[in-house]
């Protein structure tokens, strides 16, 4: 579902990710562990196509980013980790909006909108400007927004800052939920003890270089998760 | 710690000057110096209004030796510019900027924050308040036969002047945040109020002439009465012509004014900036909505951040307002106008269409909505870069918007012009196709000016709406191509007959309308997909 080939990103001098591979199948949730600054958010925007690469390939669903990025679009949701919406819109024009850009119909938005906002218990607040919602609800928002369209690649960074430990599990479940359908994830998180009970695999990335990736077990064998990082970081 | 904010604010308020928010890189000298000097020539070309004037003034006042009324009167009319620059902007900065919380949250009195606010304000009042005084000062030296302390006094009565254009910005905007923090369609308020004070100062615009000509038939009456009822005003003007005690009497009321005003403002401060009232929750109704095209949906979003923003309408927007009134104005006074125009331009009546074209187009060219709104994406960028649409539908959809806003008013425009003045059906013909191609033309060239200067990284969105290169260089240079156009004619004019000068104007936008729509599509699309 999502390959990413030798990805090289530099900023100036400073290499912000260095020949990066990792390969995301169908029906998987691939966590994405790094330092702050080690090159997660560089390297999920470009997957996104809103970040322009040195070198490399990356393909969703079979196609590139930088040949087809609309093709590749229109089969994935991007939810950063600080989702800044258009807060001159309402919860529920925003949706709209998004629902058309994608071209759901108005039967699957309309059931869609109502089934993961009162999952996420936001449907009483859709009519409110966003511009009203807390950090939480606007990143309940963004999921929905992520959903609405059912996308076959979701890429979210840090998706669990600012939600409730509800919704926090809710989204976990539906995290599950989707990639048993067949989609797939790709998350960066800082939090490893979700990363460690929700992957399938991981990839632990340092000054924008792959260190470690693999299955949950292959990655961190007897140890946790948390014990692998740390050993990693510490190694200079 | 005053230092440090004080720092932040003249850094936010001069960042365009220094920094360039399309790479996030510090200006060259050279650009810098570019800079300077294009915003110079701006202000030189608005003073020199001011600057005749002046000379309309000083000449008669000074030989009916009563000099000290026409500091007065040019000191007025500064202030007035200069409130009327400046008001929005208080509003905006002390009320609503993003970073009110951050600072609040800081161990900072808030009355701090409130004096790094208002020295940015006072900057912005001083910038508007020259325009005038500086024309007004370089009369006032030539005509008036000033003293050498009155020539150091006038020169430091402009900075004086600019704390009372404060208090009265912070006033009016004060109140204006009093309002809003009480109501629900706080746009809606802010357009109206700020529509009212447009209305207000446009009246007396209009009414300057008769007022100038009126001050001079009873320049003695009204000397007599400002001593006698304005007499800060008299010591305004005795303090230019060297008079110590009139510029400290006249330092003394301002910053009596602004010490009171200043009260006011550190006692509220903190109350209005933390107020969110807002509205009563509405709660949500599910109904079924119709699914429409992604064209559609871009144009809607366009529209809604449009009419979501007071400062965006009455900014970009206000020739809408301007064409409407314009429209009603020819209908009822228009006749007038009809009159006058042949007597005003006897044995050169083929110019009238040209004149007619050249003064709706001033108009049109007020609307600059299509300049600010590549900037105005900011921190929301990462919407459209990640959805399935390519960058030229986005910028499609903000020229769409420019047009749709622009191009219907401007017609109804055209039309009452063309039902008052009757002119033949080849002058309508060209005039409403010069028109359009204008307008289309202005709106792809906000569009080109701002994907060549984004800013995405603004705190307060007056920054790219009023203090933006695109904004500002959209505006005028709709005008420079008028002023331009009108120069040609002189020299093509005797050639090609009005029609045939008409046509290559046309031709002209025409080109430059296709030449700027390839560039947005190609290498503007390839600049928004890259912010």
């Amino acid at each position: 579902m999502l390959q990413i080939n030798h990805l090289v990103k530099t900023y100036g001098d400073k290499k912000a990710v260095d020949d990066l591979s990792l390969h995301i199948q169908p029906g998987e949730i691939y966590g994405f562990i790094g330092h702050n600054g080690a090159g997660k958010t560089t390297t999920i925007k470009s997957c996104c196509g809103i970040l322009q690469f040195d070198s490399g390939e990356i393909l969703i669903d079979g196609k590139s980013i930088t040949k087809d990025p609309l093709g590749c679009k229109s089969v994935l949701a991007y939810i950063p980790d600080n989702p800044d919406l258009y807060e001159f819109m309402s919860g529920i024009q925003f949706l709209n909006f998004v629902a058309d850009i994608f071209g759901v119909s108005a039967a699957d938005r309309q059931e869609r909108i109502r089934r993961y906002g009162d999952m996420l218990e936001l449907t009483d607040d859709m009519a409110q400007p966003i511009s009203a919602y807390s950090h939480g609800m606007k990143q309940k928002l963004a999921v929905i927004s992520a959903l609405i369209h059912t996308p076959k690649l979701i890429i979210m960074d840090e998706p669990f800052v600012g939600l409730d430990p509800k919704a926090s599990h809710l989204l976990k479940r539906l995290m599950r939920q989707i990639c048993d359908e067949g989609g797939a994830i790709f998350f960066s998180t800082h939090v490893l003890e979700v990363a460690e009970k929700l992957c399938d695999k991981v990839a632990i990335i340092k000054g924008g270089k792959l260190m470690r990736s693999g299955t949950m077990e292959e990655v961190k064998g007897d140890t946790s998760l948390e014990e692998v990082f740390l050993e990693l970081e510490e190694d200079k | 710690m005053t230092k440090a904010i004080l720092k932040k604010q003249l850094m936010e308020s001069f960042s365009w000057l220094y920094f360039n928010r399309k790479n996030g890189k510090k200006r060259t000298i050279k650009g810098i110096i570019g800079y300077v000097a294009l915003y110079l020539l701006l202000f030189g070309m608005l003073g020199y209004i001011f600057y005749m004037m002046a000379i309309a003034l000083a000449e008669p006042l000074c030989e009916a030796g009563i000099g000290w009324l026409y500091f007065v009167l040019m000191s007025l009319v500064a202030v007035v510019l200069g409130v009327f620059g400046s008001v929005f902007n208080t509003y905006a900065s002390l009320y609503q900027p993003k970073d009110n919380d951050l600072l609040l949250s800081m161990p900072l009195p808030a009355s701090r924050i409130l004096l790094a606010r208002l020295a940015g304000v006072y900057l912005m009042g001083l910038m508007y308040e020259l325009i005038v005084m500086i024309p007004a000062l370089l009369v006032w030296f030539m005509v008036g036969r000033v003293s050498a302390v009155g020539v150091i006094l006038s020169l430091l009565l402009p900075f004086v002047l600019s704390l009372f254009i404060l208090s009265l910005s912070c006033a009016l905007g004060w109140v204006v945040a009093l309002i809003s923090a009480h109501v629900k369609n706080k746009s809606a308020v802010t357009v109206a109020l700020s529509l009212a004070f447009f209305a207000a100062y446009y009246y007396f615009y209009m009414k300057a002439y008769n007022m100038l000509l009126g001050v001079l038939n009873k320049a003695s009456e009204i000397a007599a009465g400002v001593k006698s009822y304005g007499y800060p005003l008299y010591q305004l003007g005795r303090a230019a012509q060297g008079s110590f005690f009139g510029f400290l009497f006249v330092t003394a009321v301002i910053v009596g004014i602004f010490a009171l005003v200043w009260l006011v403002l550190s006692r509220s401060f903190f109350k209005m900036a933390t107020m969110q009232k807002g509205a009563a929750k509405v709660k949500y109704r599910e109904r079924m909505v119709k699914r429409q095209s992604t064209d559609y949906a871009l144009l809607v979003k366009e529209l809604k951040r449009f009419t979501a923003s007071a400062n965006y309408m009455l900014n970009c927007g206000l020739g809408i307002l301007f064409m409407l009134i314009a429209s009603v104005a020819l209908l009822w006074k228009g006749r007038v106008l009809a009159e006058v125009l042949p007597l005003l331009y006897e044995g050169a009546e083929e110019i009238i269409p040209l004149i007619l074209a050249a003064a709706l187009c001033m108009i049109v060219s007020m609307n600059d909505v299509s300049a600010p709104s590549v900037s105005l994406e900011g921190k929301n960028i990462w919407i459209l870069q990640s959805f399935p649409v390519s960058a030229w539908q986005v910028l499609r959809a903000k020229l769409r918007m420019h047009l749709m806003l622009t191009l219907p008013p401007a017609v109804i425009m055209t039309v009452c012009a063309f039902i008052v003045l009757k002119p033949t059906v080849g002058e309508m013909m060209f005039i409403f196709l010069l028109l359009v191609l204008f307008t289309l033309t202005m709106a792809q060239l906000g569009l080109f000016l701002n994907l060549k200067t984004p800013n995405l990284k603004w705190t307060n969105e007056i920054v790219p709406i009023k203090q933006s290169f695109s904004v500002t260089v959209t505006l005028f240079g709709g005008w420079g191509i008028i002023i331009v156009c009108g120069g040609l004619y002189f020299l093509l004019g005797k050639y090609v007959g009005t029609l045939g000068f008409m046509a290559l104007i046309c031709l002209f936008l025409a080109v430059a309308s296709v030449i700027l729509r390839w560039w947005i599509k190609t290498k503007g699309a390839r600049i928004f997909a890259a912010l």
